[in-house]
């Protein structure tokens, strides 16, 4: 395969030292954004996938069951993302749980908003495959870092 | 109010047959204090009137609030949501055009990778029942090296291609999200029409409160080039701003 240009498809295969086995949730109430979102992340060799549409189906989710990333939509019927991501983190057992938002959301204050609650990586619609990727590594690279 | 229009008659009738009486014995001075009496008591009743027309003027006041929220939607909240419609369209012509360029752009690629793969299939099989010289061999040898190349050259373009149709779905997401704005105006737009068309089909009744309909506190959905005002323009302003947030 071919490496480097921008333009090229996104290769998640020659990762380094990342466990491509941890357990992501992915929540947003658009499904076909669930399957964009689940698929790039399958193409970074990342299989291990659960889906949620909103963050009333998603906490429940995230209490019983050990997740290693939560990727959220914010605006959600329901519970919201930021609502969401400000339960993750009242949780003690969830509150150290790596979030990433990817949303269309993208006033200042929103962003500044969802920095305040303790997210850890924001992503905004439409984005790139490149984008998910990189912003995926920051996280990780900090978690190991700790 | 129909016992007192008929206490009122009374009134007026009892003070009238004795303002007669008085006139015709003529005592003046009581006949005078009897149509003094009866001026006054005309006066009271206009006073009732006016107080009574000072409420319902009230009550149109109110109801005039209602007619100017369908203003604003008229004036502002259509024309905002006829340009975010536009722009669901502009959307999904987008994807639609970069969906349609990769399947084009792939098509072929594919269908030259599936006739050379199965032509070397032929010959292929043709060499494992010893059927080929050596001459032929070479030649198959080299048309193999060629479709290698050809094959790790296509197939990432073909992955990249597809990766693109993928991303290119993200618009029914941002559409939806628009288009769900636009319904609850349109919902909002007919419950006030419906509330207009009650005030004027009946007596003006006291209003209906009438909210906003609540969309989510601090949600503003998609972001619409020339609408939308105080967004970040793209992935890199959001990465600045959280960066000068110390992220």
């Amino acid at each position: 395969m071919r490496s480097g240009p921008a333009t090229g498809p996104v290769e998640f295969h020659r990762e380094a030292g990342l466990d491509k086995n941890i357990k992501i949730l992915i929540v947003d109430d658009f499904s076909t954004m669930r399957r964009i979102i689940k698929n790039l992340l399958r193409d970074l060799g990342y299989n291990n996938t659960s889906e949620a549409d909103d963050g009333l189906t998603a906490l429940p989710m995230l209490q019983s069951s050990s997740f290693d990333l939560l990727i959220t939509d914010w605006n959600m019927p329901g519970m919201q993302g930021i609502d969401l991501l400000r339960a993750v983190r009242a949780d003690p057992k969830l509150s150290a749980l790596p979030v990433m938002m990817v949303t269309a959301e993208q006033k200042r204050e929103q962003i500044i908003e969802a920095a305040k609650a303790g997210v850890n990586g924001y992503i905004v619609k439409p984005f790139t495959a490149q984008t998910l990727k990189e912003k995926l590594e920051k996280i990780f690279e900090r978690v190991e870092a700790k | 109010m129909a016992n007192d229009t008929s206490v009122l008659h009374q009134d007026y009738v009892v003070r009238a047959r004795e303002m007669l009486l008085q006139m015709e014995q003529g005592n003046e001075e009581e006949s005078a204090r009897l149509l003094d009496e009866l001026v006054r008591l005309r006066e009271d009743s206009l006073f009732r009137e006016l107080g009574k027309l000072t409420r319902d003027f009230h009550d149109a006041l109110n109801n005039f609030r209602l007619d100017s929220r369908i203003a604003d939607i008229a004036e502002h909240e259509i024309p905002d949501a006829r340009d975010r419609l536009s722009y669901v369209i502009t959307m999904t012509e987008q994807a639609a055009n970069r969906t349609l360029s990769a399947i084009e752009d792939s098509l072929p690629a594919c269908e030259a990778l599936e006739a050379q793969g199965e032509a070397l299939k032929t010959r292929w099989a043709r060499f494992t029942r010893r059927e080929m010289d050596a001459q032929d061999f070479r030649v198959l040898a080299h048309d193999m090296e060629t479709f290698l190349d050809a094959a790790s050259r296509d197939l990432p373009r073909l992955h990249e291609n597809l990766q693109d149709v993928l991303m290119a779905q993200g618009f029914q997401d941002l559409t939806g999200q628009i288009i769900r704005r636009v319904i609850s105006l349109v919902e909002e737009l007919e419950r006030n029409l419906v509330e207009l068309v009650r005030i004027s089909g009946q007596k003006l009744l006291p209003p209906e409160k009438e909210a906003k309909p609540d969309v989510g506190v601090g949600v503003h959905g998609p972001a619409v080039p020339g609408l939308d005002t105080g967004t970040v323009s793209g992935q890199d302003e959001v990465d600045d701003l959280l960066s000068s947030l110390g992220f």
